[in-house]
């Protein structure tokens, strides 16, 4: 469970604050799209629940701990049991799919282990079973650059998800795919979603994904919270406001 | 003209001034050239090379070769971990980074061959001192070729190593190493071949090696060993030049 109190975040510089005032209650097994225009505050609210994004005030509590004002040792602690992917996949070059999801094993084992490299067949077993599910058995020993974006996306759910996570965030990881590919993307997120029995919580540019993956839409405008609900009850309004463009469909679409 | 504003003609006049007086001062003048017969006189004494010597030559080659290679390698393995120190998004903190900064440009603004005949006094004449002292100057100038790498790597990886939970110092290096690691090895073979001048150089006052022997030679007017001296030399930078575009070409 994911609770936000009053959460306020401002970067240096700027008057106006990236998340103002914002509070919510997430709860496990929801999976939530987080909609907005760029620069709503999207990315601020997903770096706040992993701390990679201090807060100026309020406080983030992930289950039992509380984020905010979590000293290095215990943010790592925390980090470890939340899985992210991103934009930008955000892998490690050079390195074999297989290695990148070994490294998402890191927060779990101490450091020397890790940079030598040293992982038990218990470690190396459950990598493998990751990436059969996510169905990249077959590319792990290729070097990540020299994959799809689709596949980089699958190999960063990977890395995530060997995290054995009770929450999953996604800072816009589709938006760098075409659309059957990110429509993938999220059908494995969602089946992953329920086998993991998890807390999913995604940024995304497209409302149509959102709506038909989601449980729980979320809508932010200049940093405040404008809707919270039924996806269903995301209508052609909450577009026009979250948006602030009338929602257009393709000539002959009517 | 429509290609020129008058701004670019201002920048060629104060170019046409800077290039006159510094001809005066490097008292540049072609017609020097006129007594160029002397010259070729004297290049006609380096003919037949003397092979005489040879295996010496080589020893001394190899002499120099270990010399350079010490001093990058050395400098190489030291220079890394402190140019994590001296970058912005790696450096632990903020007075540590300006530290390092200063440091690395400190030590990068004295040649190495201050360094060698400072080291003279402790070390003795030979290869040793030298080795140090490419070492001293080699860290000075990859740390900062290095360090301005890891400011310029992609800040991706390292938030996904932050947000799966790894201590920053490992987070930092996993996610940069190996996207720098092609330019650092880039940078390792310049400072490599760079190294080899600068031995010789450094042979030039007792530091021993090909460059030290070239100076004898020189001095002690046996031409046809100089020739020899220098095709060796020129045998050995070329060899280095290959290798290093292999290797990087196998890394890249």
């Amino acid at each position: 469970m994911l609770k936000m109190n009053n959460v306020t975040v401002r970067y240096p510089g700027t008057e106006q604050a990236a998340l103002s005032d914002l509070t919510v209650t997430l709860n496990t097994g929801e999976f939530v799209c987080v909609l907005g225009k760029s620069g709503a505050g999207k990315s601020t609210f997903i770096r706040c629940i992993n701390g990679l994004q201090r807060p100026e005030s309020g406080e983030v509590i992930l289950g039992e701990r509380q984020v905010t004002g979590a000293g290095d040792e215990e943010l790592r602690k925390i980090r470890r049991e939340v899985g992210m992917i991103f934009q930008h996949f955000n892998l490690i070059p050079r390195l074999s799919v297989r290695q990148n999801v070994l490294t998402g094993m890191f927060g779990y084992r101490p450091s020397v282990k890790n940079l030598l490299g040293l992982f038990s067949d218990e470690e190396k077993e459950r990598a493998d079973r990751v990436l059969r599910n996510v169905g990249l058995e077959e590319m792990a020993s290729r070097r990540v650059e020299n994959l799809s974006g689709g596949q980089k996306q699958r190999v960063g759910i990977a890395r995530a998800l060997v995290q054995n996570p009770s929450v999953l965030l996604g800072d816009e990881p589709v938006a760098s795919l075409d659309p059957g590919t990110a429509d993938y993307v999220f059908r494995l997120l969602q089946e992953m979603h329920e086998r993991m029995d998890l807390l999913t919580i995604i940024n995304v540019h497209d409302v149509d994904l959102a709506k038909r993956y989601a449980t729980r839409i979320l809508a932010l405008k200049e940093g405040k919270l404008i809707f919270d609900g039924n996806p269903l009850d995301f209508d052609g309004g909450m577009f026009e406001e979250t948006y602030g463009s009338r929602q257009v469909s393709a000539p002959g679409m009517e | 003209m429509v290609w020129f504003k008058k701004s670019n003609f201002i920048t060629l006049a104060v170019l046409a001034v800077l290039v006159y007086f510094s001809m005066r001062l490097t008292e540049f003048d072609l017609s020097k050239f006129r007594d160029f017969r002397n010259m070729i006189e004297f290049l006609s004494q380096w003919f037949p090379m003397n092979f005489s010597e040879l295996p010496d030559m080589v020893e001394d080659m190899l002499e120099t070769l270990a010399m350079a290679f010490l001093g990058s390698v050395f400098g190489l393995l030291i220079a890394l971990p402190l140019s994590f120190a001296a970058a912005r998004n790696t450096a632990p903190s903020k007075t540590l980074y300006n530290l390092m900064r200063i440091g690395l440009s400190f030590v990068r603004s004295v040649p190495e061959i201050v360094f060698g005949l400072i080291l003279l006094t402790t070390l003795g004449l030979g290869p040793f001192p030298a080795v140090i002292a490419i070492m001293l100057h080699n860290i000075g100038v990859m740390g900062k070729l290095i360090s301005e790498l890891i400011e310029a790597a992609d800040p991706g990886p390292q938030e996904a190593m932050k947000a799966v939970g790894a201590k920053n110092w490992l987070a930092s290096l996993f996610s940069i190493l190996p996207q720098i690691w092609p330019n650092v090895l880039s940078n390792f073979f310049y400072r490599f071949e760079v190294a080899i001048r600068t031995s010789l150089i450094l042979g030039f006052i007792g530091g021993g090696g090909i460059g030290q022997r070239l100076f004898n030679d020189f001095k002690t007017f046996q031409y046809a060993s100089v020739s020899l001296d220098v095709l060796i030399i020129m045998v050995m930078v070329i060899a280095v030049d290959f290798i290093g575009s292999f290797v990087r070409n196998r890394v890249i």
